[in-house]
Order: C-alpha cells, then structure tokens, then sequence
C-alpha cells in the first residue's frame, strides 16, 4: 500500500546542506540591512527609573526604541501576557530589554548600546529552583506563582489507607540549554502597505504574526512571516523567536530600514530558554506484593521571570508524572514559580524529561524498598491494554507498553547483565552496573487541544521555476533538521500514488501556506503528515475525475505508481502528461485538507480528566554503566532502547531522532551544568557549556515496534521527544546498580559520585 | 570595552588591529625591541582571539605575527635533547615521529588540545604564554624537565627551566621585548617510561579539570631510579610534585609506597573550586592520578 513511507530515503535538503548552500537567516543577502542591538538590564530585579543617554554620542545616526515608540501595547501576547517588550517599570531578570538599537554597522549598533545606561532602584532577587523548594515547604504563600494545575483520580488517602509501606523521594534536574548550531537570527523589512515582513530562524511561523497583532498595532494580514533555513531548534525556536521578531519589526518600524538582529554564541546561551529546571517529591503507597495503591506528586518547576509557555509546559509535565503505571488513586500538584531569571520556555520533551526523571528513579526505589527486581516492579503495575492513566484514559489496542518492555529486556539481556553488577563492592576497580526506564510520550497538543487547533494542510497543483507541473505542500510545519522536508513529500507521494519526483515541500510562508500549526510537541508526523496524506487523496480524487473526463473519454479511471489507468479500457497515461494536460486546461489547483480529532477522544481542561493525548509512543531504555574508582569518572558504554512510535515514515530519519536525542539526554544526564551566578548563567560559551562530543556516546541498540496511530493514515505517532525522556533515570539506576549509591539530582557528575562515596564512607 | 552589565555587547573587532607579519627572528626581535613598533605577539590565536572576543583582555592597537617565523619552527633533536620551535602546532607535536618517541608523553598531551583546527593552529609557544594552569602542554614540559630559551634583540638570548619560568597564573618571566623562541627537553633514555593523563568533562574537546605527567624509570629489583611528575589545573601554575619525587626516588615501588605517595600528593596541592570542577575533587583526583601513574610504572617491562 505504502510505497515511500517506510523507505529510508535520504534527505532532500541533505545535499545543499552539505554543500553549505543552505542561506541562513544572516546569510540572507538584504540590501541596505541595518544592525538591531538589544539594550539589556544589568540586575535582576528592581525598579526601573530612567534611561541615562550618554551626551558624548551623537544619538542622531542610529535609531533608538524605548516603550514610548511601541504603536501597540508593551506586551508580549503569550499566556499570562505578564512579560513587556521592553520593560518600562518593573524589572524582573538580568538581561531583560530596556531599549534597542539599530544603526547601519553592527559596531555603531553595540556602540550605541553601549552608551545607554539603565537606572534601577535594586530590590532582591530569588534566582535558584533550591531557594524556590525551601520556600515551597516552609511558607508556599511567599512564592509568586505563574501557573498551577492538579490532577486527582480515586480518593489518595484511600490509596495511602490500603497501602503496607509508602516511598517518599526528592528529585531535583537543572537548566539545560538547546544549543542548537544556527544561534538565533531574524530580519525584518518593512513594506509599502505599512506592514512588515519577518524572515527568520523558527520553528512556528503561526505563532509569531498573532503574538505581535497588539504590540505592532497592525491586523495580522500586515505581519508576513518567513521561514529561512534552521540549523537547529529543540524548542529554542518555537516562542522565543517572537521576541527577536518583535525587536527587528520595532526597529524596522521606526527606522524604516530593514533590520537585523543576529545573536551571538555568548547572547544567545545567556539571553535564550533553557529547559525548565524541576522539583519532584514522589509518594508512593505500596502493597506487600508490589501493587500500586497510590501516587502523590508535587511536581514544580522554575518559570523564570515570566509565564510565556511554561503553563503548557507544566501540563504535558504533571501528565508523565504518572504515565505507564496503573494506580486507582492518583493526586498531582503541580506548579511553575517564577524566579529572577531568562524565562524558561520549550526544549524537546517540553516538561516530560523532568517528570519521567523524577518517576522512573522513584519506581526503582519502590522496587527497591520492597525488595523487588525493577523488572518484577514494573511487569507488576505497567499499563495494560484496557487500563486506565492517572487522568482515567483508556490504553487502547494500538499501544502496548508491556511488549516494549519485554522486547528491550529481551534484547539487553537485562537479568542476566544484572547479575553481574557491583552493587557497591567495586571489581578490579571498577564499579559496573545495568538500570532500565519505561516511559510514554503523549504525541500532539494535550487533551482536545488539536481539535481546537483544527491544523489545515493543502497541496498546490502549479508550474515549477521550470515550467513543470509540480505539487508543492503548504504547511507551517517546519525542517529544523529532524526531516520535515523528506517526510511530507514521501506521504504526500503516497497519498497521491506517484513518484516523489513530483512532489515539493517549500520552505514555508504565512503568505503561502494556511495553519497547520506549530511544529512542536511530536504533533507533525501524526497529526499534519496524515492531514497531507489526506489533501494528497482529495488531489489524486480530482486528477483521476478530470483524467477520465478528459482524457479517457469518460472511463474510470485510477492513479496508482505514477500512472493513470482504466480498467475498462486498459489505456495508461503518465501522471505528468495528466498534469500538464489539467494546468492547461483548468489553470493552477489547490486542495484543503483539515485534521480531524476523532470524536472519541474527551477531554476536561479544567480537571484534566479524560483523554489527556490523542496517542502516546513508548520506549524502554537500559544504561550499562562503568564507574571507575581511580578518578570517579562515570561512562555509560551501551544503551538498548526499543520504540513504538507508531507507523515509521522513514527508519533512517527516525533512528537519527533517536540517536541525537538519547545523545542530548545523555547530556542531560551526566555532563550539562548551569549554575545562576548574579542572575547569568556561568557557563555562558561552548567552552564552559559541555554537552557530549560523537566520542562520549555510548554504544547504541536500537530497535522499533510499530502500533501505527489507528484514527489516520498513515499512522505515525511521534518520534521527535520520546528520545529524551528516558536516558537519565535509566543512567541514574545503572548508577544505583553499580555503586548501591542513588543520585536524586542530575547531571551526575565525577564531583558528585566523589562526594558521595565520601559521605558513605564517612557514616559507615 | 563591554557595556557596562551586558556581558554580551563587545564593541570592537578583530579588524581593528594593525598586524605586522615580519619574516625571521631579528626582524621580529626589532620590531618587538622598539616601543613605537611593539605589538602583542601572535601566534595561532586560538588563545588571544577568544581572550578579545569575550572581552576578557583589550585588543591590542597592534599586534606580531610569529607564526611563521623560521626560527620558531625548529623540531629536532640536538644531542641529548628536543628542540622545539615556539610556534611548533599541536599537531606537529602529536605526529612528529621524533616527538612521539623521544617524547611520548608531550605528544599524548597535545593530541588531546582541542579538536583537529586548534591543533593545527595552536601553538607550544602560545600554550606555554598564555600560562593558563589549565594549558596541557606545561606538564609535560615540567616532567621532562624542559629549558626554555628566550631571546631579545637588546640582550640576545636567555635560558630558564621550565619551572623558574612559569611565574604564577598568567604570569612568565619574559621581558616585554622577548619572545619565546624554542624548547629544549631531555630525550627519554632507554628504559625511561612516561605517562599523561587528563580528566575533562567529557572524552575530547574539553578543557582541563586536572591533568598530569611522569616520567619515572625502575631497577630490576623494583628501586625507582627515576621520578619527575607534574599536575596542572590544581595550582596557580602547572606545578612538579617534588615531596612525591623525593619520597618515592629510592624507594621499592610497593603498594604502602603507592598509597602513601597518592597521601603526600594529595596533601600537597591546594586547588580551587571554578567552572569545571571543585576544590576538593581535584584535591582528592590529583592524589589518585600519582597513584595511577606509580601503578603504570611498576607494571612497565623493566619492573
Ligand atoms: C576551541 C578551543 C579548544 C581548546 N582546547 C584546549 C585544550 O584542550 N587544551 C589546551 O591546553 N588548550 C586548549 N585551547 C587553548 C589553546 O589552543 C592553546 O593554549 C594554544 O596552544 C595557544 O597557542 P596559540 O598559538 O594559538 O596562541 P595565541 O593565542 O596566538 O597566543 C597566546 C599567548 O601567547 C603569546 N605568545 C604566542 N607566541 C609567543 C611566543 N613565541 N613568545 C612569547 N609569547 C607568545 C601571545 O602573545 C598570547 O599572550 C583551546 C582553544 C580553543 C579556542
């Protein structure tokens, strides 16, 4: 049935990226361009009083933005809307706009920011996830809270009320950066009409236009938005860049030059979203036999300076907090607190990891403290067909988690590695051991979210730069090098049962293309592939009824591998003769295609009751991991995962996600470290931000297991975050199973197994 | 010149400086020797051009370029020692025969310098400069007991040990009018083993949180006859561990003389907590690398 889906074929844009064609936004040639500069307050929190301009510097030769010039309103559009352009009165994060700048050279730019001085009346600041907890238990009311969402199943005290023992635990994950290659990059050129034209690195070309609506003080129609090549996103790209936007087109608005703003390696670590760092007190009420009577959960996370994305954030959080486990009584609290620091925004997982961390290290010590195997632990309580989520979802016969977890075990030889663990008395000095991870993602927006969302694809049927028929795809999903542009065209092919040479996904345009929605949260593969596939079946309808009028004098007439056929006749004409026949005679054609939520899928946002994700992939992972005495220094030599991420549209593309993301969660896991000093990262530059090299990877084993999505075609899930969300629990439990030592903070480093091989030995 | 409270804003850039390129020693030794034409020296740049990027040091109004001068370019051996030129590569040091064999140690250390560009750009001169303690090159130097000669166009040139020329953190004993001109380091006699060793956060790429080298030899009979080790990153300078050389020198290599050199080094190092790792882990490794190199050289062939 499927010709293209399921093919490795290599990548479309691989060739001009490898070539290093590929025009990135600072690449973009733009004629008399003006350099934008962001004018930033050096303390975290306070009273801003006055702009002090130096007199010495001729203000006359650049252009200056300070909140009076904003047409709109000084408000960042996102939930919460508590975040201004550029701060006016309150300052709330080192680093936080107070004014910019454009100039014809970048250095005049700097030089002029340079000379634009902030007067703020300092007040005190909390910068720390640690100062937030302290203060959670102490006096909660003292915090300032963000966002705030529960979750509650069954009654919990019936739940503790049943149980013979309750496991209480702490687990604590820090800032992590993105780093993607491309740093952050926009320009902005004002147009004729009065509006302005936005090109640049992102993720989510829907988002910026309608989030600068009341800022810019113009209708959407004047805010065109363009995506140029991204070298690379993981969340960093996806509200972030409306900021950026909104700068460039304050700028371009007033100068009336183009202008751009293009982040350095330093800016962009120190003035960009991390991943939101995490809080989770885990209270498990459990029977002597291992079963699950109840989980408790306070699940928070630190927002940063405002709530941009993070209540999303905190949903799809408190939503794994529970995930993969059956439990009649479930309670969630779950908060964002906000801190003096950059707002934390989106990162692949996007609130997951963090949850998945703080569940999979607590379900092997509730194993542990049962003395079971972590295997029996969870073969016991893991979700079945016909079991219910925390939130009373349904799993259903297209998912089923206990296959992967038996088929990873399978591959690992998990018990029989288990044996040979250390646990704690190292062998010829070193201290081995073996620990595992269950895990699901929810693919798509939370709950009904999609159905709100109603994601449009349609497909042109036009000529190309050549003169030649071509059927280009218009979506808003975006490449940021996961493989948007290969996938599409190889559904979209299928869709249409033709070649791929035929087939084109342009760059996308708000001009061009209607809202398939932004490309995030493991949405694009499920739900905008099977919206293209479906747009390809109603242009493939079209062609087959004007061919049989047309050509086949009125017989049926079908299209299938690049040919269209009448059975009655036997005649056969090639799809491009059927083109270039149709845009002669009928002109250019476009067809629609909007993604449907099946009506099944119920949902309550108010108390996160019902289905709470149209589909969940899974994955198991299993860490084997070596410690070595002599310098504390922990490698992770291999990792066995297996995946179900529903249909695979390409097996090679895939298994890149998977590699790259267990390679980022490693990172996550063991090396990536940020600490707040006076309000600013410390490790602000690549020197001091280590993440992994191809050298520390571990050796993968990897594997698939296909439960396609049963409500579209072609049924993929989600492939783009389930990488990321296992790799440090399962490493922190190799680390439990070597060395008899848990870790409840990631990342864990030489330093913190040195100290805690030091305190053992010192209580013992 | 950053704008006061944004770290991220630097105003001026590379093109700003006046770069004078002069073709052999006494040319650049002139230059150097007059205040009017003075400039930063220049080497690779892969030091100074991230030290101006991040506004960690002002550009220079000019600077030197002693990359290709021919003089610094030397790598051979005279006598009983190495000669390296001070603008030698990393890469030169890694895969130079002469080095690998004559120097094991010194080529392990410089194949671990950054990725492949620095190593091709970077420079034992500009390592040995910079006098970073987390520069990788110095121990090396220290443990084969280096001479560094220096030269002036005024006094000509001067002779030092390693260890007397490395001053403090960041800080060489080099004139304002002198350049570093080559290395001369003892070739390793037969029977002589070395060893390097360097813990960073992750397996390449990776800057120093400590690392160290030996060069150390042993009778039939198990007496250590020869030991110089040296560790970086945990003192203002890299820094040679005398009190481990003199108490194991003499000494049959057993395990209570491995355990209690790991304690003298251990307790004779006072590193600090930054970025890359803390105090008292580096305390605690620095003993443990000495323990790991005391053990290389007593399972070596001749032990
Ligand atoms: C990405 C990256 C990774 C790195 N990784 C490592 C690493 O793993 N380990 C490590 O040790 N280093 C590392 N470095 C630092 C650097 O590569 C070395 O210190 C390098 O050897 C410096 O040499 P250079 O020729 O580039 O010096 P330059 O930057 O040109 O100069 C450095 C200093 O030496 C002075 N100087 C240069 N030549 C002479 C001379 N002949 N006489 C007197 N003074 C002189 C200069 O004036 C300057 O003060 C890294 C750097 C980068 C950018």
């Amino acid at each position: 049935m499927f010709r293209h889906v399921g093919k490795g074929v290599t990548r479309l844009d691989g060739d001009e990226k490898v070539r290093g064609i590929t025009q990135y936004a600072d690449d973009l040639p733009i004629p008399d361009c003006w350099y934008g500069v962001v004018v930033r307050s050096p303390v975290m929190k306070g009273r801003l009083t006055s702009l002090e301009f130096d007199p010495a510097f001729d203000f006359d030769r650049v252009c200056v933005v300070t909140p009076g010039d904003i047409p709109g309103e000084n408000v960042v559009d996102m939930m919460g809307r508590d975040m201004p352009f550029i701060a006016h009165d309150r300052i709330q994060y080192r680093g936080e706009p107070v004014a910019l700048v454009a100039a014809p050279t970048r250095r005049l730019a700097r030089e002029a920011a340079a000379c634009i001085r902030p007067v703020i009346e300092e007040e005190p600041a909390i910068q720390t996830i640690r100062e937030v907890v302290d203060t959670y238990k102490k006096s909660p009311d003292r915090l300032e809270k963000l966002s705030g969402q529960t979750i509650r199943k069954g009654s919990i005290e019936a739940g503790f009320a049943d149980a013979d023992i309750v496991v209480e635990r702490e687990y604590w994950s820090g800032h992590q950066e993105q780093l993607y290659i491309e740093p952050q990059g926009m320009v902005a050129i004002p147009e004729k009409d009065g509006g302005v034209f936005l090109q640049g690195s992102l993720q989510c070309p829907y988002y910026v236009g309608p989030e600068l609506v009341i800022t810019l003080g113009l209708p959407l129609e004047k805010i065109r938005v363009k995506q140029s090549a991204v070298g690379g996103a993981f969340g960093g790209k996806e509200e972030f860049p409306t900021l950026v936007a909104g700068y460039c087109a304050l700028l371009a608005m007033k100068s009336g030059k183009p202008v751009k703003i293009i982040y350095d390696r330093h800016q962009d670590i120190l003035y960009t979203t991390k991943r939101h760092p995490s809080w989770s007190r885990q209270r498990t009420g459990l029977k002597k036999d291992g079963t699950i009577t109840a989980m408790a959960v306070d699940f928070i996370l630190d927002g940063g300076a405002y709530t941009t994305l993070s209540p999303v954030v905190l949903y799809r959080g408190i939503l794994h907090t529970t995930l993969g486990y059956r439990c009649p009584h479930v309670s969630v609290d779950g908060h964002v607190f906000r801190t003096n620091t950059f707002p934390n925004g989106a990162f692949r997982g996007f609130g997951a990891p963090q949850a998945i961390w703080a569940l999979e290290s607590h379900m092997d010590e509730c194993a542990e403290a049962l003395g079971m195997s972590p295997v029996a632990f969870r073969r016991k309580n893991c979700l079945h067909i016909g079991d219910t989520t925390g939130t009373g979802q349904v799993i259903e016969q297209n998912m089923d988690p206990p296959v992967i977890l038996e088929r990873t075990l399978e591959k690992a030889d998990f018990e029989n590695k288990r044996r040979q663990s250390t646990r704690g008395v190292p062998v010829n000095g070193v201290y081995r051991g073996i620990g595992l991870c269950f895990f699901g993602h929810g693919s798509g927006f939370t709950g009904d979210g999609e159905r709100r969302l109603r994601s449009k694809a349609a497909l042109d049927l036009e000529y190309d730069d050549h003169g030649k028929p071509v059927v280009n795809i218009r979506i808003s999903s975006t490449e940021m090098g996961q493989g948007t542009l290969t996938i599409m065209p190889q559904i979209a092919a299928d869709g249409l049962r033709t070649s791929m040479d035929h087939v084109r996904c342009p760059l996308p345009d708000t001009k061009f293309v209607p809202d398939s929605g932004p490309t995030v949260a493991s949405r694009t593969a499920m739900v905008v592939g099977s919206t293209v596939y479906g747009a390809a079946e109603l242009l493939r309808h079209d062609l087959e009824v004007f061919a049989s009028e047309t050509l086949f004098g009125g017989a049926r007439v079908e299209l299938d591998d690049d040919r269209f056929t009448s059975a009655v006749t036997g005649d056969s004409r090639p799809f491009i003769e059927v083109a270039e026949a149709f845009l002669k005679i009928r002109g250019p054609h476009r067809v629609y295609n909007q993604f449907k939520l099946p009506d099944t899928i119920k949902w309550n946002q108010e108390t996160f009751e019902g289905d709470s994700y149209p589909s969940y992939s899974w994955g198991c992972n299993i860490a084997e991991v070596e410690i070595d005495t002599l310098t504390c220094e922990l490698k992770v030599r291999r990792v066995t995962g297996i995946f179900d991420i529903g249909r695979l549209i390409n097996p090679v593309l895939a298994k890149g996600q998977i590699e790259g993301g267990l390679t980022q969660a490693l990172g996550y896991a063991v090396m990536e470290k940020m600490n707040i000093v006076d309000g600013l990262y410390d490790a602000s530059r690549m020197q001091t931000y280590v993440i992994p090299t191809a050298l520390d990877t571990p050796e993968y084993d990897l594997g698939f297991l296909e439960y396609p999505y049963t409500h579209a075609s072609p049924g993929a899930k989600g492939v783009g975050e389930i990488p990321m969300d296992g790799l440090a629990p399962a490493i922190a439990n190799a680390v439990k199973d070597a060395m008899g030592i848990r870790f409840n903070s990631i990342p864990i480093t030489p330093e913190m197994i040195f100290e805690a091989i030091r305190a053992k030995e010192s209580a013992a | 010149m950053a704008a006061r409270g944004d770290p991220g804003i630097i105003v001026r850039t590379f093109e700003d400086i006046d770069c004078a390129f002069p073709s052999n020693l006494s040319e650049a030794l002139a230059l150097l020797g007059d205040e009017a034409t003075r400039g930063k020296l220049l080497a690779g740049g892969t030091d100074l051009m991230v030290q101006w990027e991040s506004g960690s040091v002002d550009m220079p109004v000019r600077a030197i370029s002693v990359k290709s001068l021919p003089e610094l370019l030397v790598l051979k051996i005279e006598g009983a020692h190495v000669s390296i030129g001070a603008a030698v590569t990393h890469w030169d040091l890694r895969a130079a025969p002469v080095v690998r064999d004559a120097l094991p140690s010194l080529a392990a250390a410089a194949a671990t310098v950054g990725g492949r560009q620095i190593q091709m750009m970077g420079t034992i001169g500009g390592s040995i400069a910079n006098a970073s303690p987390a520069g990788d090159l110095a121990p090396a130097l220290l443990a084969d007991d280096a001479s560094v000669v220096v030269a002036s166009a005024a006094r000509g040139e001067r002779v030092m040990t390693m260890e007397s020329f490395l001053l403090g953190y960041r800080k060489i004993d080099l004139q304002p009018d002198e350049l570093i001109v080559r290395f001369e380091v003892p070739v390793r006699k037969e029977g002589e083993k070395e060893g390097f060793r360097k813990l960073g956060p992750r397996a390449a790429q990776a800057i120093s949180k400590i690392m160290g080298n030996y060069r150390g030899a042993i009778a039939g009979d198990g007496t250590v006859t020869l030991f110089r080790v040296a560790l970086g990153s945990v003192a203002e300078t890299a820094v040679r561990l005398h009190k481990v050389e003199d108490a194991v020198t003499g000494q049959a290599l057993n395990d209570g003389l491995i355990a209690e050199a790991e304690r003298i080094a251990s307790d004779s190092i006072k590193p600090i907590s930054d970025i890359r790792s803390t105090a008292d882990y580096r305390k605690w490794v620095g003993g443990r690398l000495i323990r790991g190199f005391l053990e290389d050289l007593k399972a070596s062939p001749s032990g």
